[in-house]
């Protein structure tokens, strides 16, 4: 153990794992939890790959995808320009930093019925609820990276004879980088979440809609398998951008 | 032109600095009241000229609906209070539950290597499309949305507490024992102290979170509670109720923010007082 | 060096018997046998007396503050063992030794009394007498007026003040005190010091004194005791015979930057060996 200690801790999740599998297949067999709210898993995987071979599937897939796409990129051409306009001056950004993070304290799914009374049912109302979401994470962290950035660091731009531009291609903008870089991270995962939930609640088409119609329905094989791919989707994403942003930071 | 008319000229820094002097707190706080101010009156007078009153509604009729729809209906005040009962108990379930769990996995080196990447994984998952499933499990009563509030509460603090629980200066530590403190009296007197700055922003983002998850399943279930009447009034082009009972919740969402917030202040005293001496 | 031989040994480093017992101490991170292991103490063995004020003195990494966390009960030995009045050392003995560390170890979220306070409880020392005892240690360092403070509205200085009062309000025997100045500027160094040494004359302390300041040594210490660069070993020991309470004036006489220059002269190759050696980049603790 001394000479491993990467070991045990590897031990303990896979056993986590194998604990959870065995625990579903105790409850599969002796029917202890009822199978709509737990099918077995062979039904879920049987569902996966019937399902994976649908053109609902992908069709589905394609519309989530470009639904956050969408809102991901609204939110960064909205929340980066706001986040950066904010710090231009310390009035502006005593003024308005603590309305906007004010605003994020307030869960905006409140006003979801709002965005589908004003965009519709459709993807444009989870366009904009992505948006929404993702954007107070990204103008919070650019506002909080370019109001951080040392003031020694300007003076020495100053004395260098730096202009406007320079500076702020050359200082303040590599300075306040990776915080602005968390907070496009952070939106991402946000939006994606966001526009997921906007589509299982209340909308016409996606994954999200997929999910909530094998609810209704009580196919709960069918809607493990759903869940399990956005899961799957995720987790993967997460693992993506977590060595990406890494990569970024140069460490 | 004088030399230091030109150089603030030239130097936005110094700009800064100089713009600096007049804001202080009591002028911003103004500034930030007119501002509010302004854009109600903007957003009165673009809505009763938009002539769009099914979708827009002015804040003098949001402010009307409030007294006339809202609080005076006996049916969406139960929906509202229905909502503020599950909010609390999913809160404090995530609380304690989250605490707990969160010590037993920080409390030793082998725990938190182990279960605490469990949790991070978990914590990953987009849990709303588990929605669904909250309500096969638990029905759609008030049961399914403490769930699900509680589900999404329940994880920023157990790895607030966990993360809380690291990085104590080992000095501290060793300082204690010097003393002949005992174990019980390092978690109490040392661990717990340092804890509490990152549990608080924890709670913060927990009372977010589980706010979030109720809503969401509020939301989902469409045929009682509050999304009912979300649903009704934004079916019916009622535009003004619905900002009204939306206005509400966000009340009940700031208040329950500052409650978190009070408390923080009060638990964290040792903090706020340092400044005055630093500045 | 042989100025150091030639003085007048103080008649109570002589008689007293030995509070502190070092014997053979060594330390070593690491397997033996691994390329990575280092050896922070090498067989080193020292007696402190009673009432002595006795410095380490030496290069950055060479184990002084390993020593004195060995002599305190906090860190094991590999090798050798550590007595103080005749009983091994296993484990922190708060009845017999108290420390001061190198920064403020104040709890930031305990008012100044209310870290006086817990100390006395984890002691074991009853509740009536924790106030009257808490005043009594903040007047001997003057900061009787910052009871109710919290340590982050305090200077650096007045912390270490308060850190050092606390030290000595345990009422043991012996206190080790590892860099307790380090964090300060020249000047309330200075200032401290000469505190201690008056708060040393009243209560007749052992203290052990980890420094790597020469002046601060050769001001406060009955005998200096002067450490190689890794792996340490107590290279000589120096006496300098001056009573307690220290004055002002004692830096001003020529013994007092003899036994500096002497000091200096024999550590100067241990610190430029452990400035290039590259082992020594992560100080032991």
């Amino acid at each position: 153990m001394k000479q491993r200690p990467h070991l045990t801790p590897r031990l303990i999740q896979f056993a986590f794992l194998a604990l959870t599998i065995a625990a579903w297949f105790v409850i599969d067999t002796t029917g202890a939890i009822s199978p709509l709210f737990l099918p077995p898993m062979e039904s879920v995987w049987r569902a996966f790959l019937a399902l994976v071979q649908t053109a609902i599937f992908w069709s589905a897939v394609r519309v989530t995808l470009t639904t956050i796409l969408q809102a991901y990129i609204i939110a960064i051409l909205l929340g980066i320009p706001a986040g950066y306009l904010v710090t231009r001056s310390r009035f502006l950004t005593a003024l308005l930093e603590p309305i906007v993070s004010g605003l994020f304290a307030i869960p905006i799914t409140l006003f979801f019925p709002l965005f589908i009374l004003l965009f519709g049912i459709g993807t444009g109302s989870k366009i904009a609820y992505g948006a929404a979401y993702g954007f107070f994470p990204i103008a919070l962290n650019t506002i909080a990276g370019f109001s951080n950035v040392n003031p020694r660091f300007l003076d020495a731009a100053q004395s260098m004879g730096l202009s406007r531009l320079g500076t702020l291609r050359h200082v303040l903008f590599p300075a306040a980088f990776p915080v602005i870089l968390t907070g496009l991270r952070i939106a991402f995962f946000i939006s994606f979440a966001s526009v997921l939930g906007g589509e299982t609640i209340s909308s016409v088409s996606g994954v999200g809609r997929n999910i909530a119609l094998a609810a209704e329905l009580m196919e709960p094989a069918r809607m493990f398998a759903w869940m399990a791919a956005v899961i799957a989707t995720a987790l993967a994403l997460n693992a993506l951008v977590s060595r990406l942003e890494s990569r970024m930071r140069g460490s | 032109m004088s030399l230091s008319e030109t150089a603030s000229r030239k130097i936005p820094a110094l700009r800064h600095r100089r713009r600096e002097q007049f804001s202080t707190p009591a002028r911003i706080a103004w500034t930030r009241r007119a501002l509010v101010l302004a854009l109600l009156i903007v957003w009165e007078i673009w809505a009763r000229l938009s002539g769009n009153l099914e979708l827009i509604a002015p804040p003098s009729a949001i402010a009307r609906a409030l007294f006339t729809d809202i609080l005076s209906d006996g049916q969406i005040r139960a929906a509202i209070l229905l909502t503020l009962f599950e909010v609390t108990c999913a809160y404090g379930l995530a609380i304690a539950i989250g605490l707990a769990m969160g010590l037993a996995i920080g409390a030793t080196e082998l725990a938190r290597r182990s279960l605490f990447p469990i949790i991070l994984l978990l914590y990953a998952i987009p849990q709303v499309v588990l929605l669904p499933l909250f309500m096969l499990g638990f029905g759609i009563g008030p049961a399914a949305k403490i769930a699900f509030g509680f589900s999404h509460g329940v994880f920023p603090i157990i790895v607030n507490v966990v993360a809380g629980m690291r990085d104590v200066n080992p000095l501290y530590l060793r300082a204690a024992q010097s003393m002949g403190a005992r174990r019980a009296d390092i978690i109490r007197d040392v661990i717990f102290p340092h804890m509490v700055t990152s549990f608080f922003a924890g709670l913060r983002l927990a009372m977010t979170m589980t706010l979030l998850g109720v809503i969401l399943a509020e939301l989902y279930v469409s045929t009682s509670g509050v999304g009912y009447f979300t649903r009704l009034f934004a079916e019916s082009f009622n535009p003004a109720p619905l900002y009204a009972l939306i206005g509400i919740l966000a009340i009940i969402a700031i208040l329950l923010n500052e409650i978190v917030r009070a408390a923080e202040r009060r638990f964290t005293r040792w903090k706020h007082r340092s400044s005055w001496m630093r500045e | 060096m042989n100025l150091a031989h030639t003085s007048r040994r103080s008649a109570r480093a002589y008689e007293a018997p030995v509070a502190i017992a070092v014997r053979n101490i060594s330390q070593r991170y690491g397997d033996a046998d691994s390329p990575q292991s280092v050896v922070a103490l090498d067989n080193v063995s020292l007696d402190v007396r009673r009432g002595e004020f006795l410095c380490l003195l030496g290069p950055s990494g060479c184990g002084k503050s390993t020593l004195l966390n060995i002599i305190g009960g906090l860190v094991q030995a590999s090798e050798g063992e550590v007595s103080v009045g005749g009983a091994v050392v296993r484990r922190p003995s708060p009845e017999k030794i108290a420390f001061v560390f190198q920064e403020s170890t104040l709890f930031p979220w305990y008012s100044v009394a209310e870290n006086f306070s817990i100390a006395f409880k984890y002691r074991g020392i009853g509740r009536s007498e924790w106030r009257d005892r808490t005043m009594v240690a903040l007047k001997s360092v003057g900061m009787t007026d910052f009871a109710d403070h919290y340590p982050d509205q305090l200077s650096i200085g007045m912390r270490q003040r308060v850190n050092l009062a606390r030290g000595i309000a345990a009422g043991t025997e012996i206190l080790l005190m590892d860099e307790p100045f380090a964090a300060l500027d020249e000047q309330s160094r200075m200032v401290l010091g000469e505190d201690l040494s008056i708060l040393l004359a009243q209560t007749g302390k052992t203290i052990v004194f980890v420094t790597h300041s020469l002046a601060e040594a050769v001001f406060l210490s009955d005998r200096i005791a002067l450490m190689s660069a890794r792996p340490g070993r107590v290279k000589s020991i120096i006496d300098v015979d001056e009573p307690h309470p220290r004055l002002p004036g004692f830096m001003l006489e020529q013994r007092f930057s003899d036994l500096r220059n002497a000091c200096y002269a024999s550590l100067h190759d241990e610190i430029r060996q452990a400035m290039t050696a590259t082992g020594c980049a992560g100080s032991a603790r």
